[in-house]
């Protein structure tokens, strides 16, 4: 029998954290598979779930296998960070960049606060903030980029604060609840984030 | 086992005299053969003979993310014949620049002039389509034959690491030459006006 | 090559689609994807090996295909000249991406591609139950978005700078069909 997450499990126990890029209220740092069973709680969460695309629930063995390290010391097509709430001391989310191409020097950004009570308190603005920095200063992208669905409005109103331009809106592309919807494209190019961060 | 006759040269990268292939695992043998050569390998840094097997392993597909080398066989066009060997390792996607190798196997084609069409061909490949800041590659001492080649390509040099690498019973210089991408690609544009 | 080897999977006018990823073929899909002219547009910037198609077609793969691949078939000159396929696809969406490569150059610019991509559209609609098939290629790739004009896809995307093609910054752009837009175009075309 799988086991259930009981209450004692997601209350905040004794989590470690090593910080990757500080902030003020959160840092970035490494994903920690002994938090594996919070990250399989997020991604099955039902409503956080729906607009992230996860239209299949997944194990704990297949996020393990998501998270389990690489044999390469090198690069990869992708940087995920574990979102640390640094006064309350506990793991809120993950983010980070998907489908780098290292010749084009672009990536896809995501981020994604797993925990509803963390949410609406700009802390996903905080940890964007610092995931973009991060992605032009160190890893040296051309352009980030960003899908969202057209209902998600939280996010795309947040991304349009963050200074992402509406590179344009694919019609139709995903069946969510029943529907079609349209997904917007959005993306910032370094040149742009440069003029606005001195 | 496909015949070799039955596979088609593909030109990758097409030149004036040589075209730039794939590496593939039938032209194995000649690359290890040129490994091994004690002509060919002095300035190569192959101080250990290889095996086929050893060599074939290398080059096998690998399961890596993201590649860190590019190998391409020379071939020249006229004499219907791969000569030698050339590309890039050590690619740095952050810092986004690379070393350059070129290994002329066959002695007859020496001093012709090949090395410098083929390092051209890759340096324009390292910029125009991977998108790399800086190519760099380390030529010792002795190699004059080399050393007067990286000038014709137009590569600078940088520095000079002093008794860096130990080659027939001394100590030599490795001099560290290399190129920029926006000066590259001004001087292909200044030739082609 | 006779087609009867493998099986005529679609049948056109003047090609047929044949199953792709045949293990028999890999000089043939090396040749055109390493070739300098052939790849230029087709975002093949490392040299591929035998060695390599051995591994991708030998691989085992599980669930749901996420790409189809068919060989294009001229049947006048009984002569494979290229590939077809879908890729990305997605089975809740109901959507998918097509690509293809004219692999020998004697067969370009004689309409030949877009009649095989017309036959793998509607396999796609008809067959496949797809709900909207896209195509992606670089606006400095003229002849490839002649092509999805011609089949009554729409440009539905530009991303600005998306690829690093010879030496400089090129925008990406992206065309879109539906069902009941090709219901529609596929009169005139097939």
């Amino acid at each position: 029998m799988k086991e259930k997450l009981s209450s004692e499990e997601t209350k905040p126990k004794e989590y470690i954290a090593y910080p990757f890029i500080e902030g003020e209220n959160v840092e970035l740092c490494p994903t920690n598979l002994d938090h594996v069973k919070l990250y399989t709680k997020w991604v099955n969460d039902s409503k956080a779930r729906i607009y992230a695309r996860n239209n299949r629930p997944h194990t704990v063995e297949d996020i393990t296998k998501w998270y389990e390290p690489s044999e390469s010391r090198g690069l990869s097509k992708y940087v995920t960070f574990e979102i640390w709430h640094k006064k309350d001391k506990i793991p809120i989310g993950t983010c980070g960049y998907g489908r780098i191409n290292w010749i084009d020097r672009n990536a896809n950004i995501f981020m994604s606060i797993g925990v509803p009570e963390y949410w609406n308190k700009n802390l996903g603005t905080e940890a964007s903030r610092l995931l973009i920095d991060y992605g032009f200063k160190e890893l040296n992208f051309h352009k980030i980029y960003a899908g969202i669905f057209e209902p998600n409005i939280g996010s795309w109103s947040v991304a349009e604060k963050d200074g992402f331009i509406l590179e344009g809106v694919q019609k139709k592309s995903i069946f969510i609840n029943g529907e079609y919807v349209d997904a917007r494209s959005y993306r910032m190019l370094k040149k742009d984030w440069l003029k606005n961060h001195h | 086992m496909e015949e070799k006759e039955d596979i088609p040269i593909m030109n990758f990268i097409k030149g004036d005299r040589i075209n730039l292939t794939p590496l593939l695992q039938k032209d194995i043998n000649l690359v290890v053969c040129w490994m091994n050569d004690p002509d060919v390998r002095t300035y190569t840094r192959n101080p250990l003979p290889r095996t086929i097997e050893e060599v074939i392993k290398w080059f096998e597909p690998k399961k890596e993310e993201v590649k860190t080398d590019v190998d391409f066989l020379i071939y020249h066009k006229n004499d219907e014949k791969t000569i030698g060997m050339v590309g890039l390792t050590d690619i740095h996607w952050l810092d986004r620049n690379a070393n350059l190798f070129t290994v002329i196997g066959e002695p007859e084609y020496w001093g012709k002039g090949i090395g410098v069409e083929a390092g051209k061909m890759v340096i324009t490949y390292a910029f125009e389509e991977l998108n790399l800041h800086k190519v760099h590659t380390s030529i010792y001492s002795p190699n004059e034959r080399s050393l007067k080649a990286a000038a014709k390509i137009g590569l600078i040099q940088e520095a000079v690491l002093r008794e860096e690498i130990y080659i027939d019973g001394v100590h030599v210089d490795n001099h560290k030459f290399a190129v920029f991408k926006k000066d590259w690609l001004n001087l292909k544009k200044d030739e082609e006006m | 090559m006779e087609p009867e080897e493998v099986g005529t999977f679609i049948s056109g006018k003047n090609v047929d689609l044949l199953p792709g990823d045949n293990l028999e073929h890999i000089n043939l899909y090396a040749k055109w994807d390493n070739d300098q002219e052939t790849r230029h547009y087709a975002r093949n910037i490392f040299p591929t090996t035998l060695e390599d198609y051995k591994k991708w077609i030998e691989e085992e793969k599980t669930g749901t295909p996420s790409q189809l691949n068919f060989e294009i078939y001229h049947k006048g000159d009984k002569k494979i000249i290229g590939y077809v396929g879908f890729n990305h696809i997605n089975w809740s969406d109901r959507n998918a991406n097509i690509g293809m490569v004219i692999g020998e150059p004697e067969y370009r610019n004689k309409d030949l591609g877009t009649e095989a991509a017309a036959l793998i559209i509607e396999y796609g609609f008809n067959e496949l139950n797809m709900f909207k098939i896209g195509c992606g290629m670089f606006e400095v790739n003229v002849g490839s978005w002649k092509v999805a004009e011609k089949l009554g896809m729409q440009r539905e995307m530009i991303y600005k700078e998306q690829a690093w093609v010879d030496g400089k910054y090129v925008d990406d752009y992206k065309y879109c069909i539906f069902l009941d837009e090709w219901k529609e175009k596929r009169k005139k075309l097939l």
